[in-house]
């Protein structure tokens, strides 16, 4: 028996609104949405855009909107019937494809990293708390911001879930000279509702290791 | 044409890239990292985070002892500079990276902690593990390129390497998302795009985008690869479902001491596999598929069961879980529970890991043309015929250090050249959107990946390597008439036709250099020449352009 799916078309280079268009599929064991669009670009539109690494939930390329929630395509078996979209709140270039780029400029504008130190040529006495180990966890698929009601990026594509993992992470780090709680506050985590409907695919508790860290 | 000038091009930003981008930034030099993932996001971001370091002196290993597991394992194909290169600066590139921001695993003191158990082919332990695995390293990636001050152009795939007189100049690549071309002018180029991997798709355990890029770039610019032959299997892969296809499940090791290898009909293939190397498990898997062994799904069966059935089970579960995690995790997702509790055997077939063949360099990673340099698993001569596990990360900090380090230093003797060199690439890649052929890169790109699969695996002879060139010329034939639609961003078709090209000639030197090499020797598996050739010296496979064709020539290995 053969499945569809919808899945939601969208060129930001002619504009205009996004469009449901549905695909029928064949039958396969177990087929992931990864592979229904591989099927679609190879065989059916050869103009459907999507983004995939590793295949094995792994790498936090492939993040798609399913039918209303964040999901890795790869891991996530197609159904009848399913709709497909771009991850929400997200800049979209094309299709599925979000565009990624101010979450690399994010790291450098906002010092997202321990500073530098002399290069000693031998490794340091560090301690690492459990806390760091587990938001390092953290894939940066984005679907966390993509569910916080809160995040809009056109206002400011810094304010949201993702940064402030990173800022938590940093927290934690034993070599952190920055003061990362005044930096999620300049950036207004105090706005943060504590709905808790930010997300993490990977199991990341948001709230507890990061929002309310931070929030302190 | 948008044109930007750089003294040193980094071309890959996974850890190999990003050590060289790093360090020549710390040189002086001006840098421009190309990457065609987002920043970061290259195999090393996947790995399992596992590194050597360097050897322990209080457990009695030495530098020497680590230099001879290398070649030992490497079956003499090293090139012996290049595994002293590694080892000397081993300790060196773990600061470095913990520099960056990593945290490796830790004893309770806080001193850093090598594992009990060495991968195999180790005969002590070096390795250093990551708590947040291989996405822990991502992040750390991704943060000392933020920190350093280069100049990034995230999601662009180079196309070409711009040559004048024989020297590199810089290079021409494609920015994916907005389907701009853009030229690089450079005084020094480092390739550090990786392997070659997902040649071999969807029988990898390799990021897609590892299809041989580096190995492309470098053969069009002049340069020399050897030993191209040496694609490392991983013996244990997941057959199914389709998704799964090439997923990891374990190293030899995985075995624990009592699993043994069966077939379809429950007969014992193999046993005592723990102490094996990658490249024997898998060959001996692929021989008994040859022979009719292999189940529905076309792998064979691994148990795990006596190991639990022993004295010391429990031990032997508990360490399990501890160390191969990740691993049991494919396993749970593709075969359920009950596998992933090693009450069920599974079912397994090789996968491909690694490239050990790359461009020739030096020590310094300088390659036999001016002002081109190659680092991590782009370069070749560090690993020979098999690599241990563990040392891939090894590789791609020290060499990346190096290469940036020589490629800054060298950027100050060098002059740019002039932009209309880049002129005719650029109309190359101009010419791709709306290209009315009749093929489709996509297609051409799984038929090649099936043919390497089919005819270039982990078992090959004399007749399916020839058949494999003659497929390999139609292939690139049908390459010159493509069809690509005309939509300029994020044109997936525009990025598989570039891919295809560094894909083709990837292809063609490891085919060439298989055919040369008549015998079998680490990865490299011939059922029509057996047994390894030890009546005559040890020889490289040296691969180089000729007129748009790979010719290879055998070359002695000095020590």
């Amino acid at each position: 028996m053969s499945v569809t799916v919808a899945i939601r078309r969208y060129n930001s280079e002619t504009g205009g609104e996004p469009e449901w268009v549905n695909y029928t599929l064949p039958e396969r064991d177990r087929m992931s949405v990864l592979e229904a669009f591989m099927h679609i670009y190879e065989n059916v539109d050869p103009t459907l855009a999507f983004r995939f690494g590793c295949r094995f939930n792994k790498c936090g390329l492939c993040a798609v909107e399913v039918d209303g929630r964040p999901r890795m395509a790869c891991f996530t078996e197609v159904k009848d019937g399913m709709k497909i979209a771009v991850l929400g709140r997200m800049p979209v270039i094309r299709d599925l494809v979000v565009d990624r780029a101010a979450f690399f400029t994010a790291l450098r504008e906002l010092q997202l990293y321990i500073p530098e130190q002399e290069d000693a040529g031998h490794t340091q006495i560090i301690k690492e708390p459990e806390t760091h180990k587990k938001l390092l966890l953290c894939v940066e698929c984005l679907a966390c911001n993509s569910t916080c009601p809160n995040f809009e990026f056109k206002k400011n594509p810094f304010v949201g879930p993702y940064v402030f993992v990173k800022l938590a992470q940093l927290h934690f780090d034993p070599r952190n000279t920055i003061d990362r709680r005044r930096q999620a506050k300049d950036l207004g985590i105090t706005a943060c509702t504590q709905c808790r409907k930010c997300y993490c695919i990977h199991g990341i508790n948001l709230h507890r290791d990061a929002i309310q860290i931070l929030s302190a | 044409m948008l044109v930007k000038k750089t003294d040193v091009l980094v071309i890959g930003a996974g850890g190999a890239g990003i050590a060289a981008a790093v360090e020549a930034a710390r040189g002086g030099a001006s840098v421009i990292i190309v990457s065609k993932e987002p920043i970061g996001y290259g195999d090393t971001r996947i790995s399992l985070g596992v590194m050597s370091t360097s050897p322990d002196p209080e457990i009695g290993d030495t530098e020497e002892q680590f230099v001879e597991d290398m070649i030992r394992g490497g079956e003499g194909l090293n090139d012996p500079a290049l595994v002293r290169a590694l080892v000397s600066d081993a300790l060196e590139a773990t600061a470095m990276f913990e520099g960056f921001g990593h945290i490796f695993g830790r004893d309770d003191e806080g001193r850093l902690a090598r594992l009990i158990f060495p991968p195999g082919g180790h005969s002590a332990s070096r390795a250093i593990s990551s708590p947040g695995v291989g996405i822990s390293m991502g992040h750390t990636m991704r943060a000392a390129a933020a920190r350093a001050s280069i100049d990034v152009l995230e999601e662009t795939i180079c196309s070409e390497l711009l040559v004048r007189d024989g020297e590199v100049v810089g290079a021409v690549g494609l920015q994916v998302a907005s389907g701009e071309p853009i030229a690089v002018l450079a005084k020094s180029s480092v390739i550090g795009a990786g392997g070659a991997g997902s040649l071999y798709y969807p029988h990898t355990d390799c990021m897609p985008s590892v299809v041989g890029d580096s190995y492309g770039l470098a053969l069009n610019a002049g340069a020399e690869l050897g030993d191209m032959e040496q694609v490392q299997f991983l013996p244990f892969g997941i057959t199914h479902p389709p998704s799964m296809l090439g997923a990891p499940c374990g190293e030899p090791a995985m075995a624990g001491p009592l699993g043994k290898l069966m077939n379809s009909r429950g007969e014992l293939v193999l046993e005592n596999i723990m102490p094996m190397t990658r490249a024997q498990v898998a060959r001996i898997i692929m021989e008994e598929i040859r022979r009719g062994g292999a189940t529905e799904r076309g792998g064979l069966l691994l148990d795990l069961r006596p190991n639990i059935e022993a004295d010391g089970g429990e031990l032997f579960v508990g360490l399990m879980k501890k160390m191969g995690g990740p691993f049991l995790d494919i396993i749970r997702r593709a075969y359920g529970e009950k596998a992933a509790n090693l009450q069920e055997p599974w079912d397994v077939l090789p996968t491909v890991h690694y490239v050990m063949g790359g461009v020739k360099t030096d020590e310094w990673c300088r390659s036999h043309v001016p002002a081109l340099y190659a680092c991590g698993q782009a370069q070749g001569g560090v690993m020979g015929g098999n690599r241990l596990g563990s040392t891939s990360l090894t590789e791609i900090f020290v060499f990346g250090k190096r290469a940036g380090k020589t490629a800054a230093l060298e950027a100050a003797q060098r002059n740019y050249a002039d932009a209309p060199v880049a002129v005719e690439a650029v109309r190359r890649l101009e010419a791709l959107f709306g290209a009315g052929g009749s093929e489709r890169p996509v297609r051409l790109k799984r038929a090649l990946q099936r043919l390497m699969w089919e005819k270039v695996g982990p078992l090959r002879d004399a007749a399916s390597l020839e058949q494999a060139f003659r497929e390999i010329a139609g292939i690139k034939e049908h390459a010159k008439d493509l069809r690509i639609s005309g939509m300029k961003r994020y044109n997936c078709e525009a990025l598989d036709a570039i891919e295809l090209s560094h894909m083709l000639a990837s292809a063609e030197s490891i085919v060439v250099s298989a055919l040369a090499r008549t015998e079998s020797r680490g990865a490299h598996v011939r059922s029509d020449f057996p047994e390894r050739d030890d009546a005559h010296p040890i020889r490289n496979m040296v691969v180089r352009l000729k007129d748009g064709n790979c010719e290879v020539r055998p070359v002695e290995v000095h020590a």
